[in-house]
């Protein structure tokens, strides 16, 4: 074994040991670590689970983050004088397709992958969530990057994202895919399209995306084919052409007329509606942009959720959130609050070792090799070890959610969507 | 031969680097003792292979230096925890305590060092995976801006294919046209960004301070708003003077200022204003208090040009049941619609305009534009000593530095401003910031989106 291999071995043998052991708390929560939303005890906690594929019983606080809002300000009400129900009876599954028409597509847990964009992360990482995605019989997106060749193998359990800038967006890479999903905006820059900047645009991503290296790829916003919920209409129409048997997904972000953005997707054909909100994310984004467009997904859902039901197409429409969903909790208070799933990115990297520090797009990228096309550090994450992980910890959810469900009396995750009532607020 | 014709407008950055040592954001050190141990511990299992030991857990060079982990270039260190992942045992990584000492209640660690980063760099701040602060907060902080899914223009705005003008006229303007008097022209002058500079606060008003906004203002083509005019070198063109009877009398033959100031509560100097400078656009200072609709509208009907309508740097009015800036601008100039007035006047608003997100809400909350205040001296290294509360209260000592170096720090922050300024108007689909006054429609509110949204939910006991 030469130096190289052996440095890197070393390196990756420490970092996995580091999160094995940090969750102990045998050297405390690192000062530094963490921040209002992801505090360090709660990235030490998505480490442990992803780690056991448990629920943490070392004290650590695993429910929720310290934003002082949302999520973190909504508890669960007393089940006091509650029937329970087995939790190993619970049902987690939901349908991705609520039409009458097409193909039935359920999964068995609330959740399912979201697009992080070949580029913006390595493509071992990206290969470590879609076999966890396989794994769970669920999903994972390709972002808008291309779609490599080495995801193929996955490709049921693949969503191929088309987005402005189109980049890899091919006959092909529509007809692998079980679901398409349109991505018209993302919650961290909502109105401004992607960003991937120069130092990640290297050989192996220009060519992907078909364009030169080390040159800053702006994703065009908006899609300059569609002004209308018509023109949408089209949209899903060119894939349905190409691809029959996929279902659309329309993925937005959270302004003011969410709502109607929401219904114009359902009367255009989509079968889900993915709304984002503006503090989650995990590509690179103007510090402006993630903290002051658009609403968070807490506000977003409630009302999407509600317009959709008085308009009486609620039952025919699958709502996913995204944008800040950190733990079991926040998925079991998303659906309380309407959703009928989430889809998660963050909680991913964070299960591999991700500290939340925000230098993803800092010189060679992510330290740990999640968010850099550095072709040596992206060699930190093995895409075995890095599906254990993942895996691991949606396990870990989805006992929560069952720990939830069955304290509440109820059988199925679906029965959760929308009972505001089970919900209580802190001040 | 003067070009001719269309020229966009940009504000061109330049590297501008700190020329005083600002405090390292990280404080990483390591236990010696274990550290030494651990290498030992390494040189055994590696057999003695030096580039395998000694490689460093550190992608951006902490440990590069001569003696490695035993004093760590703490300089380099971005927060990453690799080290602490590594080796949870010998590292340690927190935020240091001279850089938690920055600022004072209002202006935070985070908040000074995006202004010096802005200020240096000419750069938008960006980062990777998310927000990371609080859920919401007072004033500006508990309010987003809307965005569109399918309007234009959009990004295409920021980077160039379409143009999004961020330029506002300060003046009064004509409600409708008059036949009778067509060629009368309003008294109203235009400025490419919607953000001007303060007057200083007492004493931080130096020689080289004043040249540097000076300096800056010329380059960007803003006023720098200023009560001494008489040692006016540079950026004289660009100045806004404050006027008090003072300045009437020892200028009994100067030429009218294009555009002037005065303190709006100093008894009768309006109508003194009014008959000496009849070509002048005359602007009200005005504090932000309880009253303050009231007597803008009298203002107004009196004939100014316009309001600046100032909070404390804090941004807190100095209503007796203080509000912040955002609640009291609003108060005005929903007063001034409903009392049909508002399209007569410009509204300058300052005090806590303090990050670039600033601007755009405090145009939402009916501002035309904004000066920056304790900003200037932030991005010019001043040091805080202590709160500082207002012009005469506080403890900000500014520093010595090269006119020409100030003016391009200022000139990056305006720079930067101006461009998040276009991302969120291209976010929102608005070609024009004129058109974001006032604009409450296109704003959320986190108190009235938490009762919409959480309503029905109960209150925990």
């Amino acid at each position: 074994m030469g130096n190289l291999e052996l440095i890197l071995e070393k390196h990756t043998e420490r970092i996995h040991h580091g999160l094995e052991v940090l969750p102990t708390l045998r050297h405390g929560v690192p000062e530094g670590l963490g921040n209002q939303r992801w505090t360090g005890e709660l990235i030490l906690a998505t480490y442990e689970q992803a780690l056991t594929g448990e629920i943490p019983e070392n004290g650590l606080e695993y429910k929720t983050g310290n934003s002082g809002g949302g999520f973190d300000v909504l508890g669960w009400r007393s089940h006091e004088g509650v029937a329970k129900v087995d939790e190993d009876s619970v049902d987690l599954s939901v349908s991705l397709n609520k039409r009458h028409e097409g193909r039935k597509i359920e999964i068995p847990l609330p959740i399912y992958g979201g697009g992080m964009s070949f580029g913006s992360i390595s493509l071992n990482f990206m290969i470590a969530r879609a076999r966890a995605a396989r794994k769970l019989k669920t999903y994972t997106s390709t972002g808008e990057g291309g779609y490599p060749d080495q995801i193929v193998p996955y490709r049921d359990h693949v969503i191929t994202q088309v987005a402005t800038g189109m980049f890899g967006v091919r006959e092909e890479t529509i007809q692998y895919a079980p679901i398409v999903e349109f991505k018209y905006a993302q919650g961290a820059k909502p109105g401004l399209g992607g960003h991937l900047l120069a130092d990640k645009v290297t050989s192996e991503v220009a060519k992907m995306r078909e364009s030169s290296m080390f040159t800053s790829l702006y994703s065009p916003f908006p899609f300059h084919s569609v002004y209308s919920v018509e023109d949408h209409k089209k949209h899903v129409d060119w894939i349905k052409t190409v691809n029959p048997r996929a279902l659309v997904s329309v993925k937005v972000s959270t302004p003011t007329d969410v709502d109607m953005v929401a219904i114009g997707s359902y009367y255009a054909g989509a079968n889900i509606i993915h709304i984002d909100g503006g503090y989650g994310g995990t590509g690179a984004a103007p510090e402006i942009a993630k903290k002051n467009i658009a609403m968070p997904i807490e506000y977003a859902i409630p009302k999407v959720h509600e317009y959709l039901s008085s308009e009486g197409v609620r039952d025919q429409i699958t709502l996913m959130a995204s944008g800040g969903i950190r733990t079991a909790d926040d998925i079991a208070k998303a659906i309380a609050l309407g959703a009928d799933g989430c889809v998660i990115g963050t909680a991913e990297a964070v299960a591999v070792g991700c500290t939340h520090c925000g230098n993803c797009e800092r010189g060679r990228g992510c330290q740990v090799g999640i968010t850099t096309t550095d072709p040596e550090l992206s060699q930190l994450i093995d895409p075995e070890w890095g599906e254990k992980r993942i895996v691991n910890l949606f396990n870990a959810w989805s006992k929560r959610l069952r720990m939830i469900l069955a304290s509440f009396g109820l059988e199925s995750v679906k029965d959760l969507r929308g009972r505001k009532d089970l919900l209580v607020r802190y001040k | 031969m003067e070009e001719v014709g269309y020229k966009r407008f940009r504000i061109e950055p330049k590297p501008a680097p700190h020329v005083y040592q600002i405090p390292n954001k990280f404080d990483v050190s390591a236990r010696k003792l274990r550290l030494a141990a651990m290498l030992v511990h390494e040189a055994f299992e590696y057999r003695l292979n030096k580039e395998v030991v000694l490689s460093r857990p550190c992608i951006y060079g902490v440990f590069g230096g001569h003696f490695g982990g035993f004093k760590p270039l703490k300089h380099k260190c971005v927060g990453c925890m690799r080290c602490v992942q590594e080796y949870p045992h010998i590292m340690t990584v927190k935020q240091s305590d001279s850089y938690k000492r920055l600022g004072d209640s209002f202006w935070t660690p985070e908040n000074v060092y995006t202004v010096w980063n802005e200020a240096s760099t000419g750069k938008i701040p960006v980062k990777g995976m998310g927000y990371k602060g609080a859920f919401a907060g007072e004033g500006f902080d508990g309010m987003w801006t809307d965005m569109s899914e399918i309007v234009r223009p959009t990004r295409d705005g920021v980077y160039g294919r379409e143009y999004i003008s961020t330029s506002v006229d300060i003046g009064r303007k004509p409600t409708s046209i008059d036949f009778a008097k067509i060629d009368y022209q309003p008294k109203s002058l235009e400025i490419p960004v919607p953000i001007i500079f303060d007057e200083l606060p007492t004493g931080t008003d130096t020689a080289d301070i004043r040249a540097s906004v000076g300096l800056a203002s010329e380059k960007i083509g803003t006023l720098n708003i200023s009560r001494d005019i008489r040692h006016r070198e540079t950026g004289v063109n660009n100045v806004l003077p404050i006027i008090d009877e003072k300045v009437i009398a020892d200028n009994e033959e100067r030429d009218q200022p294009e555009i002037a100031e005065f303190d709006a509560e100093t008894p009768g100097l309006l109508d003194r204003l009014l008959a000496r400078f009849d070509r002048s656009i005359l602007i009200a200072r005005l504090p932000l208090r309880e009253d303050s609709g009231s007597a803008a509208s009298r203002l107004v009907r009196q004939g100014v040009h316009g309001l600046h309508l100032y909070a404390d740097y804090h941004g807190q009015d100095y209503s007796k049941d203080t509000h912040h800036i955002s609640t009291a601008l609003k108060d005005v100039h929903q007063q001034l619609v409903r009392e049909g007035l508002r399209d007569k006047v410009t509204i300058i608003a300052s005090g806590g305009i303090t990050l670039a997100e600033h601007v755009p809400k405090a145009i939402i909350c009916g501002a035309d534009l904004v000066a920056i205040d304790t900003t200037v001296l932030v991005a010019l290294q001043a040091e805080f000593k202590g709160e500082t509360r207002d012009r005469a209260n506080h403890h900000l000592r500014p520093r010595r530095i090269n006119p020409e170096w100030g003016a391009q720090r200022l000139v990056n922050l305006i720079g930067v401003w101006h461009d998040q300024l276009i991302e969120i108007l291209s976010a929102m689909g608005m070609r024009d910031v004129r058109r974001l006054r006032g604009d409450i429609g296109r704003s959320m509110m986190d108190l009235e989106l938490r009762e919409q949204s959480f309503k029905g939910i109960a209150w925990a006991t």
